[in-house]
């Protein structure tokens, strides 16, 4: 029998791009390949897979091609369970007091916790010292929670009994330091969060007459390296006790997984507060100075109807910005000015209406997370920047946006007053 | 509140050096500036300006000048060396001011020179054995016979809270205060400095162990790729970055639906 | 019955005169509430000179009116000589007659035009008492030359026409009343009788005779109260200054504030000035009013003046442009008067309006009015390979003076530009680098004569250690300072504005200019370089060398409307009806000018903060750049 070569199977089958590679190495022969001297060939090449970088794998440690195989290679990580790093018989403490607001981890709690690892691997005896995290609730924490405390590096778990979320500092720091006096922690780490960790931690070590490490990012050796002078100066000092870290103080826990085992608070009664938290006060989000604002509209030179404007940013409850155009023109007080000239804004969502992005503006606006364009130039400096753009008149933009602003307000609220 | 009570009272505003941050000159501290404009403000009965540090220093009796020259018609000046602890001194005066101790004693929240650990309040409400209230932004009102105040405190962005607490208390006054008044050339002539002496300082040990440096710029952290394979490394590597130029719409009625989407998105709305 | 006529004449002559006398005691006595300052006497016997010369020179720019006024004032006084010669002292002559018809009629032609100006007056012209005037100038110059037709025989005499010499009698009274006690007695011609004085006495004596006096006087920090909180705060012959206006409004045409629509009106504020020093209210005032401001505000020469007579945003709205105190054609010092008050309320009060109070102290904090970092201000120059004094050099034939627009993009252009310029003209130059501090221009003109004071002597200190022949600067706020205000301190230096200096260098053909097409150019005189330092030339003369011809706009030279920039008025930021820079381009715009060059970084960044479309704006040295033949280096 004369064996005819198909060269152009022979090509396809030597071109692991062409689409058809795989269906002919498998062969159109029953999936071995008949050599011109008419023996079976054994192909050597056929073995392992194509990975997504498009290049040939072969899986030595026997996952099957189909689970590696496309989405299901990331699925098959998150199953990778992690070390678990046990604490046993823990005879002494590193404290966190995390803010954790809800119960949920803020990444500076997070780093926080890295850092108490770090301090937990310093100390003298650090087989059986434990990162012990406090919380406050009044209730226990869910299975979930209590895994990504696992996960972020929690050995032990307190949680302290809590009324309400009111502001109640001094009610915090008396039992914080009750559980001191109870555990007597190596060290108390508090974020350096305003109003939170950061006035906690100087109450307890008010209390405790310890002086904190203030402003600490850096754990080096057994030195804490704190920013001084407002920031302009670093201090290298020794370990205290109180330790109140700056975001991204230490890496966070990834790579181990923590036992987070409960431990109990003694039950103290507390004294009555002097500070009583009488809620928030109703703030009018054009009494929010500009560069703290977190809602920003904007206006510029693309404004017809400053009524409507002001209208609009009443409904959508934001802070007025202005351009300098719009400033100067005296629509708008000076104090409104957005951009170099004007004030440095960091808004989560910024909507610039008819500015086109002078530099200076732009500069103004670096630190803003989402910008919204509305403008009728496609092609501005401000629609490049912008995450959104609407390339349309701002004013049917604002008048079609106070519309539905206004129908859905009553929609939602309307049908409650009626039943009031 | 009655008008008459809550101008009764006292108030002592404690005051530091300053320095500019980028020129490091010594200026008023911005804070403790705040802190005093509130108390100037206010205007109650009895106003005092307080200061503990180096007398002999030539720049610091300028910035003091400068915080006369807010209107503020004398300071009193605890001297202490650039070594000894402010705070030690500072408690020790107010504990001993009997009938002159304050009913609010204002701070800024931290100073702008030196370790900076905002601690300096806390410590003294410790000592006087009195409420602390931080970074509040205004007095509202004081009510005398029931012994309570009720100040503003200012949260991030923008955001106020209103704290009731008893009197006496120290507060620190943070950057939402009003933003202090021009100090004036002929006021700061004016004024008079006072130096207060027969306070035994104490000199800060501590300290003298610790290195200070010019702040190193802190590592900003990357994203950590945990790639546990080449190829994830690979595509981390090589994947293209998400495109920050964003949508346009065209269409003015599908407009005002997407713009209140993303403020949805971003919790704004 | 001529000699009833003569009589009443005598009496009415006498009582008004002594009247007016008293009159001209009770003004001196006000004038002299205000500070000492030096009485320079001397003056006094040039008051005919400057009135001929100084004072003509400004009034003959509106031709009607100075011949008018010639006409007018020249008929008034020789009548008025004569009428004192003739029927006070009784002295009779062929001569006199003649003359006092001639005189008579010769302010009887003035007068009408007087008059015929008043027919529909412009809006700068006050009117109330003002409106009076023309007729009592008729009636004054004709009664006398019916006085002097019959006794020059002209016409027979009026003996018997009881008419005649009742209407004669009523005449004499109305103008004697005017001309010989209104003169001292607040009426009209107040401007005359303190006029006269204030230029013999006038506070900066070297204006007159072609000189000028332009920097601002130096205030004694070690007084007791700093700067004018009331009228007697002022010297003496300010207050005497400020009788002397003659509200004819010239001040109000110029003013680029007054046109914006800010509350300031110069003409209204010397007149509150007056109310102020004698007391009263401004009701009577019957000129313009600060725009937007309405009322009526009281007065007196102890009463605080801002916020009780004037407006804070008034003395606050002005940019020192000058432009009022050039078309003064009593000499009167506006600026000096509104910087005065901003001292007091800087120094004292602390109540320097909008960020002032932030640039202040951005001054005494950083050295430079936004706070950069100051070793920083050589960050523009990295790649130009300075030299620097105390460096690299300890002198130099040149040291240009950076000033602010080292921390400004937009202004480091030009600064770059005339680097390369004097480079190509191989010019030995250095910079004081980080040395350098603001040279206290805004700081002096927001009132704050103390971070003034300070800035100067540590200026002067730093420049003191370096040798060099010129200073060279791109900014006329620093040329005008360190050229007129440093002397005060001890600091006298040769100092060049970058275009004087460029122009000397392209005379001495060190510079070689190609010809450039840029289409029209316009040129834009900066305050501080043209009105406060008479260089109108230099900028225009490198222009030229360019091949540009100039277009002129409708206000140039002397006249150039301001941008805006000057005395901090972009810092203070009062509210107006529309912005000066604006008014401004379109001064440009009103003669297709593509290209504005200007001489100021000032001018340069409020010209470019109007919106688009408008002329390209570039300085004279980037343009000389483009335009520079630069020969190979060997």
């Amino acid at each position: 029998m004369v064996i005819r070569r198909n060269r152009r199977l022979e090509w396809i089958a030597r071109n692991r791009l062409h689409p058809e590679h795989s269906a002919v190495l498998m062969g159109v022969n029953g999936g071995d390949e008949i050599g011109p001297s008419g023996l079976v060939r054994k192909r050597p090449h056929d073995i392992g897979f194509i990975g997504p970088n498009g290049i040939k794998r072969i899986d030595r440690l026997g996952n099957s091609l189909a689970t590696m195989a496309g989405a299901g290679a990331h699925k098959g990580q998150a199953e990778v369970s992690l070390p678990l790093y046990v604490v046993e018989n823990a005879s002494q403490y590193v404290a966190v007091v995390l803010d954790a607001p809800e119960g949920r981890l803020s990444e500076h709690d997070k780093d926080l916790l890295g850092l108490a690892q770090q301090l937990k691997a310093a100390a003298d005896n650090a087989a059986s010292t434990a990162v012990a995290a406090i919380i406050f609730s009044s209730a226990a924490p869910e299975a979930a929670r209590i895994e990504s405390y696992q996960l972020a590096g929690v050995d032990r778990l307190i949680v302290l009994p809590a009324e309400s979320d009111d502001y109640q500092p001094e009610q915090r720091a008396a039992q914080i330091c009750a559980l001191t006096a109870q555990y007597d922690f190596i060290h108390l780490c508090f974020p350096d969060t305003v109003l939170g960790g950061a006035d906690t931690g100087r109450r307890v070590a008010a209390n405790l007459a310890e002086r904190p490490a203030t402003s600490v990012w850096k754990l080096d050796g057994t030195q804490l390296i704190c920013r001084g002078a407002a920031g302009k100066t670093d201090i290298t000092r020794p370990l205290s006790k109180v330790i109140i870290a700056l975001e991204q103080c230490a890496d966070q826990i990834d790579e181990s997984k923590h036992e987070c085992l409960a431990l109990s608070a003694d039950a103290i009664t507390l004294s009555a507060s002097r500070i009583e938290d009488l809620g928030k006060a109703q703030v009018n989000p054009n009494d929010i100075d500009l560069t703290e604002a977190n809602f920003i509209l904007s206006g510029g030179n693309g404004i017809e109807d400053w009524d409507r404007f002001h209208e609009a940013a009443r409904l959508l409850g934001a802070t007025e910005g202005a351009s300098r155009v719009a400033v100067d023109d005296g629509f708008m007080p000076r104090e409104r000015q957005v951009g170099a000239t004007g004030k440095w804004v960091t808004a989560r969502v910024y909507i610039a209406v008819g500015i086109s992005g002078a530099i200076q503006h732009m500069q103004g606006i670096g630190q803003c997370d989402k910008v919204i364009a509305i403008n009728t130039d496609d092609s501005c400096d401000m629609v490049k920047r912008a995450d959104l753009s609407i390339i349309a008149d701002s004013d049917a933009i604002l008048t079609a946006l106070i519309e539905t602003l206004s129908n859905q307000s009553s929609a939602e609220f309307h049908p409650q007053e009626a039943v009031a | 509140m009655t008008a008459n009570s809550s101008k009764d009272i006292a108030i002592t505003t404690l005051l530091s050096v300053g320095q500019h941050p980028l020129s490091a000159r010594p200026r008023r501290a911005e804070e403790d500036a705040r802190a005093l404009e509130v108390m100037l403000q206010f205007a109650p009965a009895s106003m005092k300006a307080l200061h503990a540090g180096d007398t002999a220093d030539a720049q610091n009796l300028t910035v003091l000048k400068d915080y006369l020259g807010m209107g503020i018609p004398s300071i009193d000046v605890i001297p202490t060396s650039a070594d000894s602890d402010a705070a030690e001194a500072l408690a020790s005066y107010l504990a001993n001011a009997g009938d002159g101790q304050p009913h609010i004693l204002l701070t800024g929240t931290r100073s702008e020179v030196g370790e900076s650990s905002g601690f300096l309040p806390y410590l003294l409400a410790e000592k006087l054995a009195i409420p602390f209230v931080p970074n509040i932004c205004d007095i509202l009102s004081i009510d005398m016979a029931a012994g309570v105040a009720e100040v503003m405190q200012s949260l991030p962005r923008g955001q106020r809270r209103k704290i009731k607490t008893q009197l006496p208390f120290v507060a620190s006054v943070g950057m939402a205060a009003a933003i202090p008044r021009q100090s004036s050339f002929g006021a700061a002539r004016r004024g008079v400095i006072n130096t207060v002496s027969s306070i035994d300082t104490v000199a800060d040990e501590a300290q003298t162990a610790w290195k200070t440096e010019p702040a190193r710029k802190r590592p900003k952290r990357l994203k950590v790729v945990k790639a546990k394979t080449a190829a994830e490394r690979f595509k981390a590597a090589t994947a293209k970055v998400q495109s920050s130029g964003g949508e346009k719409i065209y269409e003015v009625d599908k407009a005002a639906e997407a713009i209140l989407k993303l403020l949805k998105e971003e919790k704004v709305l | 019955m001529a000699d009833y006529l003569s009589q009443i004449i005598f009496w009415l002559g006498i009582t008004l005169i002594t009247l007016g006398v008293i009159g001209a005691m009770r003004r001196i006595r006000l004038w002299r509430q205000g500070q000492s300052s030096t009485v320079h006497w001397k003056g006094l016997l040039q008051i005919p000179k400057r009135y001929l010369v100084d004072l003509h020179h400004v009034v003959a720019r509106d031709k009607y009116i100075s011949n008018t006024h010639v006409a007018t004032a020249g008929g008034f006084v020789l009548t008025s000589v004569l009428v004192i010669i003739v029927y006070l002292f009784g002295i009779k002559g062929a001569v006199l007659n003649w003359l006092m018809l001639f005189s008579s009629a010769l302010m009887l032609v003035g007068a009408v035009f007087v008059f015929k100006r008043r027919i529909n007056p412009p809006a700068n012209l006050s009117k109330g008492k003002w409106s009076r005037l023309p007729y009592s100038l008729l009636i004054y110059s004709t009664t006398f030359l019916l006085l002097a037709l019959p006794a020059t025989g002209l016409l027979p005499d009026y003996t018997g026409s009881y008419l005649m010499i009742a209407l004669l009698s009523v005449g004499v009274f109305w103008g004697f009343s005017e001309m010989y006690f209104g003169i001292t007695w607040g009426g009209p011609m107040k401007h005359a009788f303190a006029g006269a004085l204030h230029l013999g006495l006038h506070r900066r004596q070297e204006r007159f005779g072609g000189g000028r006096s332009t920097g601002l006087k130096a205030l004694d920090l070690d007084k007791d109260s700093l700067g004018v909180e009331k009228p007697e705060d002022f010297k003496w012959n300010q207050l005497l200054s400020f009788d002397a206006c003659v509200e004819c409004g010239r001040c109000e045409k110029a003013c680029p504030a007054f046109a914006a629509g800010q509350p300031l009106n110069p003409k209204k504020l010397i007149q509150d000035m007056v109310v102020g020093m004698a007391g009263g209210d401004t009701a009577k005032f019957a000129g313009s009013p600060y725009p937007g401001v309405t009322g009526t505000y009281k007065g007196g020469a102890i009463i605080p003046i801002v916020d009780t007579l004037v407006p804070a945003n008034t003395i606050w709205s002005c940019t020192t442009c000058r432009a009022c105190v050039e078309e003064c054609p009593m000499m009167i010092e506006h600026v000096d008067a509104i910087v005065d008050m901003r001292r007091h309320q800087t120094l004292e009060k602390g109540n320097t309006p909008g960020k002032s109070a932030e640039l202040l102290e951005n001054l005494k904090t950083t050295d430079n009015p936004n706070g950069y970092a100051p070793d920083s201000r050589m960050d523009w120059a990295a790649d130009q390979n300075l030299k620097v004094f105390g460096e690299d050099t300890q002198q130099a034939d040149v040291l240009l003076w950076m000033g602010d627009a080292a921390f400004d993009l937009r202004n480091q252009r030009t600064l770059r530009a005339t680097v390369a310029l004097l480079r190509a003209a191989s010019v030995d130059f250095a910079v004081i680098g980080n040395q350098e501090c603001d040279v206290g221009d805004a700081a002096r003109r927001l009132g704050d004569e103390a971070t003034f004071q300070r800035l100067t002597k540590d200026n002067i200190a730093t420049l003191s250690k370096y040798q060099f022949k010129h200073i060279v600067t791109t900014d006329p706020h620093v040329f005008h300072s360190l050229k007129n205000e440093y002397p005060d301190f001890g600091g006298h230096y040769s100092v060049y504005h970058h275009t004087q200096f460029l122009a000397e260098l392209v005379q001495q053909s060190k510079l070689k200019l190609n010809s450039t097409s840029l289409g029209d150019v316009t040129y834009h005189d900066p305050c501080y370089l043209g009105r406060y330092n008479g260089e109108f030339d230099a900028p225009r003369y490198l222009l030229e060398s360019m091949g540009i011809s100039v277009k002129e706009m409708e206000r140039s030279q002397r006249r150039s409307r301001c941008c805006g920039g000057g005395g901090g008025a972009p810092i203070t930021d009062i509210p107006g009806e529309q912005r000066i820079p604006d008014m401004r381009i379109a001064d440009a715009k009103e003669i297709n000018a593509g290209t504005v060059a200007v001489a100021c970084p000032q001018c340069n960044a409020m010209f470019e903060g109007v919106v688009a479309p408008r002329p390209d704006i570039k300085d004279v040295a980037e343009l000389m750049l483009d335009a520079t033949v630069f020969e190979e280096a060997h």
